[in-house]
């Protein structure tokens, strides 16, 4: 059995798996951009799309936010069979993300006060930005006799624009996929910061459907998209919702998809997150 | 590419068009969800002077200032757009932030000779270009102060100007295809 990482070695690697979620764009994000700037028939558009490569090459380099709303960390971790997940171990993971938001910095977001004060942020905000608490951790089993965590930071404005419903399918794909074009447009005028990337999850609750959204951020591939997602991203293009909400013919760079198990029933519970034009900010290590 | 330099004036504000490309260069205030309601609340009450704050011909990026930087907040956010005509009124030219706004806003912004403009969220393109920045008012709210920021050529785009929008444009150019 391989030996993980030290406690110390592993809140290194979290800190650095946070920073480079918040500063970088993938391989995979700056390959589609650029498809969208030769696609791009309107000159403002391709504009926007170049400023927002110009951005994440700066942040790039100075390891700084690509967005000031640096997000909600959320953790999922895939564990293999025989590997042990210690309290010690998400506590590293915590401390990790800590030391992450304070080095990047992340934005001072976490509101202070009781029940009452928080939900009207009448008590104050934390000035520290790793008082920004974790998100509840995800764990899914898998195959590979690894510890995995991904990082995702989760911004403000794709959560206003998100969904979790239900669908009635009427045993037809077709009906699903048309509720969830028509929500994704619907969402993506009053986005502002497209093009974005829808998420989408289906399953049978709406906790499982979420999760199933948090882990198509995480598998998402621009160079490599299935036909659903194809057709997704080309209704929502259909738009013409474009950059920023300016018009043109991206509004959507790609499409992730994930369905889970479905229940016996005339119900899919279907969650749905247009990431927006800096998201998926994702990174992965291996513990 | 325009150039901009706030104080902007109505005469300013008449000669943009929705799609101009800007540069808009000098101070401009920042606020958003938790204090702007709190600057309609004191323009109401006919207390401006308190904050010492000269709204006339100025500039509201909707956005926080923190250390990670800035960057446009969803102007369509019910504490932000509501805003938007009394702050008009009150002498804000121009109105910075992303998202679509409801068409009884953009006719308030017309009414006041006011504007709206976007830009991408655009972190670390656009802290090369604050020169300076300080918190003016409400600073127990944390990154949501308000602040005057000192900028040199930031780009933005005008999506609604003298009554008329960008998607208006597209549609007129659709119709005349």
């Amino acid at each position: 059995m391989e030996e993980l990482n030290s406690i110390d070695e592993i809140i290194q690697k979290i800190k650095t798996a946070l920073i480079t979620a918040s500063s970088s764009y993938r391989e995979d994000q700056i390959r589609a951009f650029n498809r969208s700037i030769t696609n791009e028939k309107l000159p403002r558009a391709k504009l926007i799309l170049e400023s927002l490569l110009e951005n994440a090459d700066i942040a790039k380099a100075r390891k700084s936010p690509l967005c000031d709303d640096t997000g909600i960390p959320h953790i999922f971790i895939e564990l293999g069979k025989t590997k042990a997940l210690t309290g010690e171990i998400l506590d590293a993971i915590r401390e990790g993300v800590a030391l992450g938001l304070r080095e990047l910095p992340g934005r001072p977001m976490a509101i202070l006060g009781s029940d009452v004060e928080r939900l009207e942020q009448s008590g104050g905000i934390d000035e520290d930005p790793s008082s920004v608490n974790l998100a509840p951790i995800i764990i899914k089993m898998i195959e590979e006799d690894i510890i995995r965590v991904h990082i995702l930071m989760q911004g403000g404005g794709p959560e206003i624009r998100g969904r979790t419903h239900r669908v009635f399918h009427k045993h037809s794909l077709e009906v699903i996929l048309e509720e969830v074009i028509s929500w994704a447009k619907e969402e993506a005028e009053n986005l502002g910061c497209t093009p974005c990337v829808p998420a989408i999850g289906i399953g049978r609750t709406h906790f499982e459907a979420t999760s199933l959204m948090i882990e198509a951020m995480i598998r998402g591939n621009l160079d490599k998209q299935s036909k659903l997602e194809e057709q997704i991203t080309n209704s929502i293009n259909e738009s013409q919702v474009g950059a920023l909400g300016l018009k043109g013919d991206t509004t959507a760079l790609g499409t992730f998809l994930n369905v889970g198990p479905q229940r016996a029933s005339g119900v899919r519970i279907v969650s749905l997150r247009l990431c927006c034009c800096v998201e998926p900010r994702v990174a992965s290590v291996l513990l | 590419m325009k150039e901009l330099r706030s104080p902007i004036s109505k005469e300013d504000i008449q000669n943009l068009h929705p799609g101009d490309q800007v540069f808009l260069s000098g101070n401009i205030f920042t606020g958003r969800d938790a204090v702007l309601p709190k600057l309609v609340d004191l323009i109401k009450m006919d207390k401006l002077e308190e904050i010492k704050v000269d709204l006339d011909g100025s500039v509201i990026f909707h956005t926080a200032v923190s250390p990670a930087g800035v960057g446009p907040t969803s102007s369509n956010k019910l504490d932000i757009e509501s805003s938007i005509p009394i702050l008009s009124q009150a002498g804000v030219r121009l109105h910075l932030g992303k998202g679509k706004l409801k068409k009884e806003t953009i006719n308030a912004l017309n009414i006041e000779n006011s504007a709206y403009a976007t830009l991408p969220p655009v972190t670390a393109l656009l802290e090369s270009k604050i020169i300076r920045r300080e918190v003016v008012a409400f600073s127990e709210e944390g990154m949501e102060a308000m602040n005057r920021l000192f900028v040199e050529r930031i780009p933005i785009i005008i999506v609604a100007v003298n009554g008329i929008t960008i998607e208006d444009i597209v549609e007129k150019e659709k119709r005349e295809e």
